[in-house]
């Protein structure tokens, strides 16, 4: 391309067509969760390329997924580098500088950001289709010859601080990081993706490091590249080719200590600085994401049973008694791992005890109890209209697809996932909660004002 | 750009009001434009973005009744009704009993209180519209008010106000301790959820009697979207018509009170960093061309959470301030995770703000010196013409991406409504390229300026950042690394010596406890 910013003719043209009739189809039992064909290959270099053809006329979201996260961040002293990475990704190239890099996306319309998980990073635009080969240019340019000088380098870790610091007044960024350091020993789920407050403090230092990270990470086998909307699939792969060929395979490898088995349950009490009400934070370590094995999927059904609105265990807490007004609990998807948590903001300090109590009592009852048959299908209706229904741009799908190829670097991993919930038996319910929801294998973290009393690591009750 | 921590960030989205999340689909036709509903007499009025191709159904049922009509006293009544009838039982059905429905489903029910209007939005898939339809109707027309339903509203508003607010949310309470003093003593004054007092002293028979009052059959605007059946429309009218006859007056709305100088409002609280808003009231809405114009000026000096601004730019990117740094031209609110801006929130009067995240305390001053000269800069200089015509090309497209579903479109669609004016985003396609730098110059010139602003600060040892405003000595910038670049090092100088127009009679501190009381 000469000039990408010579592109005025790329005005996006919102006309609307007509939907994949499949997307009316998605929620009904037998069909494919995730209903758009998926064009997939890849290039000799190993990044994949992943194309769905979508109605969103005029339109295209383009995503960057990078399979690395604060997962990858082992080395003491380095947690949170992949989110402060994802920051540097916007300082340009000796091609396109930052400004230029701003300018071409601003000129488009382009609504553009970043994101960093535990255990992958997205860059992803929304913008005109008609202007696909500029966006794959500055993006190929820019995941190949990204250059920034350490002043940048340095400016952008204040950026960082900000981000720290706009969350450090929520109180589940505190929770969070609390649990996180109880819970896991070795695994780098230790840490929260922004990373510890030292670390975040010590990043201007670490110009020499991020050089290292953009070469160990930053390669095509590590990256996927995914495409929804308004695009030809033959077009974009044979762009993908010829712009991201040059880009060499990395040679990196790493591996990630497993988390041994916790024997006892952990207690943190977090003090708030602020009046607050307490909230109550309760995590099982649970086993990574998977397509063939019943668990996780099980662990997913167990928390809806348990914490959607129209579960016992909410509609007692927050309906009837009223001694709780947020509720809620479950898995996340993760590579490794991580765990099953559950929350809960509690209206009188001195009742954090007898919530405590209700909570593990409901999740003993499903260890012990079947869960009645026509609940259980309730559960899986609102898992599948709840995912169909959320398909409803581009972005939002693209978003989807972007976590599953994340997970296994397969986009068939959504439909694969969601024909295992529709296999959970209760029995599959009972032994995912008799293995993983155990006092041994439980952290308990409470955040309270301390003039509400000490928040008393030992008080947990029934 | 952000660190996303699935389960938390799940979990902020609860920390607030229920927001319904939104879900809709692109319609079939190849214009965004309502399909014309022939109404009868004295029925509801209606805004129709029906849509074979797509399985969902959206609705949006509006009422002229918000927070403005809180009796002095009674502030939150409206939200407090709202939430007890858009998340409460109904008279056949415990709240528990509609939830048992809506659940298989994955369909939704919320209310979303406001200033001027109290929306209600159902979202459903096709397969269940019957049924939804029936619980949605009965949850409007025939609210249970329940006892236990009203407690628990009572108890979530409170919450955001006494946990969230002042305690856990420093930047939302920049903003709303800005919209406080903006409009000191005047009905759009108080936070939309009411205040701990005004919320305390509501009872039951007080909700009741509000539903009775404001929620009247030429008080509503029904707003449906997608793949519903063509009967279904005369239904809802013809439902609708139980509700009372009558169209309760909107509350009057004094002009807001003048600014002399920059007011000061410092709101003590222990807090890692400092969160500021600043703002003044503008005489636009989206109804008045000069809106258009002004905002290309606004996208330039700092378009919601894009790296294009100039407030960013200068103060993110060239000096690490903090995260963020945005300017509006009207009310905003984020739709949930999305960038863009929440539909369903008009105002008869609006106000132009700059939101600038938390920065660490010692660079409070210099970042508001910043903002406030780079503002004065562009209210003297106006903006170039090649900034004018990126930041206006940028608008023309960016703005289609407001709405890619249908819920979205049919709640802009509402607003333009509301503001009597065409719909707004096909209006920026017909504005802006009429526009040019001088209309937009003199827009800037005629409704911003940099001398009579409200300002509100959340900060630690509050007293001590007052002393230092007041005392007008320089406030140089604390580099996390310091810089090596001339041209900020110079710049900074005179940034740190930028003279506020502070009026010192009217700063004040006060603690975040007692901010929202009554």
């Amino acid at each position: 391309m000469s000039d990408p910013l010579k592109i005025g003719a790329a005005l996006m043209v919102l006309i609307l067509g007509t939907r994949a009739a499949a997307w009316g189809q998605a929620a009904k039992s037998g069909t494919r969760v995730f209903p758009y064909k998926v064009h997939q290959s890849s290039l000799e270099n190993g990044l994949k390329i992943v194309v769905v053809p979508f109605d969103s006329p005029g339109l295209v979201a383009y995503w960057t997924v990078v399979r690395t996260g604060s997962r990858n961040e082992i080395e003491p002293g380095k947690s949170g580098f992949a989110h402060f990475f994802e920051h540097m990704m916007f300082r340009g190239t000796e091609r396109y500088s930052k400004d230029r890099f701003n300018a071409i996306l601003k000129e488009l319309g382009a609504e553009s950001n970043a994101f960093t998980t535990d255990d992958y990073t997205a860059y992803h635009i929304l913008a005109p289709s008609s202007a696909l080969e500029t966006i794959v240019t500055i993006e190929s340019d820019r995941f190949m010859n990204l250059k920034y000088s350490v002043e940048d380098f340095k400016q952008e870790a204040g950026a960082v601080l900000g981000e720290y610091n706009k969350n450090a007044t929520n109180p589940f960024y505190a929770l969070n990081e609390a649990i996180r350091d109880a819970a896991f020993t070795r695994h780098s789920y230790k840490h929260s993706t922004i990373g510890f407050l030292r670390d975040v403090k010590d990043m201007p230092n670490q110009y020499d490091y991020s050089l290292t990270f953009f070469d160990r990470f930053y390669r095509p086998e590590n990256c996927v590249l995914l495409a929804v909307g308004d695009v030809d699939p033959e077009k974009l792969t044979a762009l993908a080719r010829r712009y991201y060929a040059p880009w060499k395979k990395g040679t990196y490898r790493f591996e990630v200590d497993k988390e041994p088995p916790q024997t006892e349950e952990k207690r943190v009490a977090v003090p708030w600085p602020n009046p607050t009400q307490p909230y109550l934070y309760i995590g099982y370590h649970s086993p990574a994401f998977s397509t063939t094995a019943i668990d996780a999927p099980a662990l997913d059904v167990a928390a809806q049973l348990l914490f959607s609105e129209a579960a016992p265990l909410y509609q007692k807490l927050v309906v009837e008694e009223q001694e709780v007004d947020l509720l809620f609990g479950g898995a996340s998807d993760h590579r490794d791992p991580y765990l099953f948590e559950v929350a809960a903001r509690v209206k009188k300090p001195e009742r954090v005890a007898y919530v405590e109590g209700a909570i593990v009592a409901a999740l003993e009852e499903l260890r012990d109890k079947p869960v009645d048959a026509a609940r259980l299908g309730k559960v899986k209706s609102h898992m599948k209209y709840s995912y169909a229904m959320g398909l409803d741009t581009a972005s939002a799908a693209a978003a989807s697809l972007a976590a599953y190829l994340n997970l296994t670097g397969d986009p068939e991993a959504v439909n694969q996932v969601y024909a295992l919930y529709d296999r959970v038996t209760p029995e599959d319910v009972r032994n995912a909660a008799r293995k993983y929801l155990v006092a041994t294998a439980r952290t308990v973290v409470t955040l309270r004002h301390p003039e509400d009393g000490e928040a008393k690591a030992g008080a947990g009750g029934r | 750009m952000r660190a996303a921590s699935s389960p938390v960030m799940a979990a902020l989205a609860l920390a607030f009001l229920a927001r319904p999340a939104c879900a809709g689909s692109a319609p079939q036709e190849t214009t965004m434009k309502e399909t014309p509903q022939a109404a009868a007499a004295g029925s509801p009025r209606t805004c129709l973005l029906p849509s074979q191709s797509s399985p969902l159904v959206t609705f949006r049922i509006q009422f002229g009744a918000g927070s403005i009509d809180d009796p002095p006293g009674k502030e939150g009544l409206n939200a407090l009704t709202a939430l007890t009838i858009g998340e409460g039982g109904t008279k056949e059905l415990t709240y528990r009993e509609v939830t048992d429905r809506l659940y298989p489903m994955a369909a939704s029910i919320g209310a979303q209180p406001d200033r001027e209007v109290t929306t209600f939005v159902g979202e459903v898939h096709r397969d269940h519209l019957k049924e939804f339809y029936r619980l949605l109707r009965d949850v409007l027309l025939a609210p249970r008010f329940d006892p236990a339903d009203f407690n628990r509203s009572r108890d979530l508003l409170l919450a955001q106000i006494q946990t969230t607010l002042r305690s856990n949310d420093d930047e939302r309470l920049g903003k709303e301790a800005l919209n406080l003093v903006m409009y000191a003593g005047q009905p759009y004054g108080h936070p939309d959820v009411g205040t701990v007092q005004g919320l305390k002293s509501i009872t039951l028979e007080e909700a009741r009697a509000y539903y009775r009052q404001r929620y009247r059959r030429g008080n509503v605007l029904v707003g449906a979207a997608g793949g519903y059946p063509p009967g279904l429309i005369e239904t809802l009218q013809k439902d609708l018509a139980a509700l009372p006859e009558g169209t309760p007056e909107p509350a009057k709305l004094p002009a807001p009170p003048p600014i002399e100088g920059m007011e000061i409002l410092l709101v003590d609280k222990p807090a890692p960093a400092t969160a500021i808003s600043i703002g003044s009231p503008i005489k636009i809405t989206r109804a008045d061309k000069d809106f258009y114009a002004l905002m290309v000026a606004g996208s330039y000096l700092g378009e919601h959470r894009t790296f294009n601004g100039r407030l960013m730019n200068i103060m993110r990117a060239d000096r690490g301030l903090n995260y963020g740094d945005y300017a509006y031209i009207e009310n905003f609110v984020q739709e949930g995770g999305s960038t863009f801006p929440l539909p369903n929130i008009p105002r008869r009067q609006q106000h132009f703000s700059i939101w600038i995240r938390p920065v660490p305390p010692a660079n409070a001053p210099f970042a508001l010196r910043q903002a406030v000269r780079e503002l004065q800069r562009v209210v003297e200089h106006g903006l170039t013409k090649e900034e004018f015509e990126s930041s206006r090309r940028f608008l023309l497209n960016y703005s289609r991406l407001w709405a890619q579903n249908l819920s979205r479109r049919l709640g802009y669609l509402m607003d333009s409504r509301f503001y009597g004016t065409a719909l707004f985003l096909d209006r920026v396609q017909e504005e802006l390229p009429r526009l040019t730098v001088e209309e937009v110059n003199a827009a800037v010139t005629k409704h911003l300026n940099a001398r009579n602003l409200k300002v509100a600060i959340v900060t630690a040892q509050a007293a001590a950042l007052r002393d230092l405003l007041l005392s007008g000595a320089p406030t140089p910038i604390t580099y996390q690394s310091p810089t090596t670049r001339e041209d900020l090092l110079k710049e900074d100088k005179e940034i740190e010596a930028y003279p506020l127009p502070i009026n010192k009679e009217t700063i004040r501190v006060v603690p975040a406890r007692d901010l929202f009381e009554r």
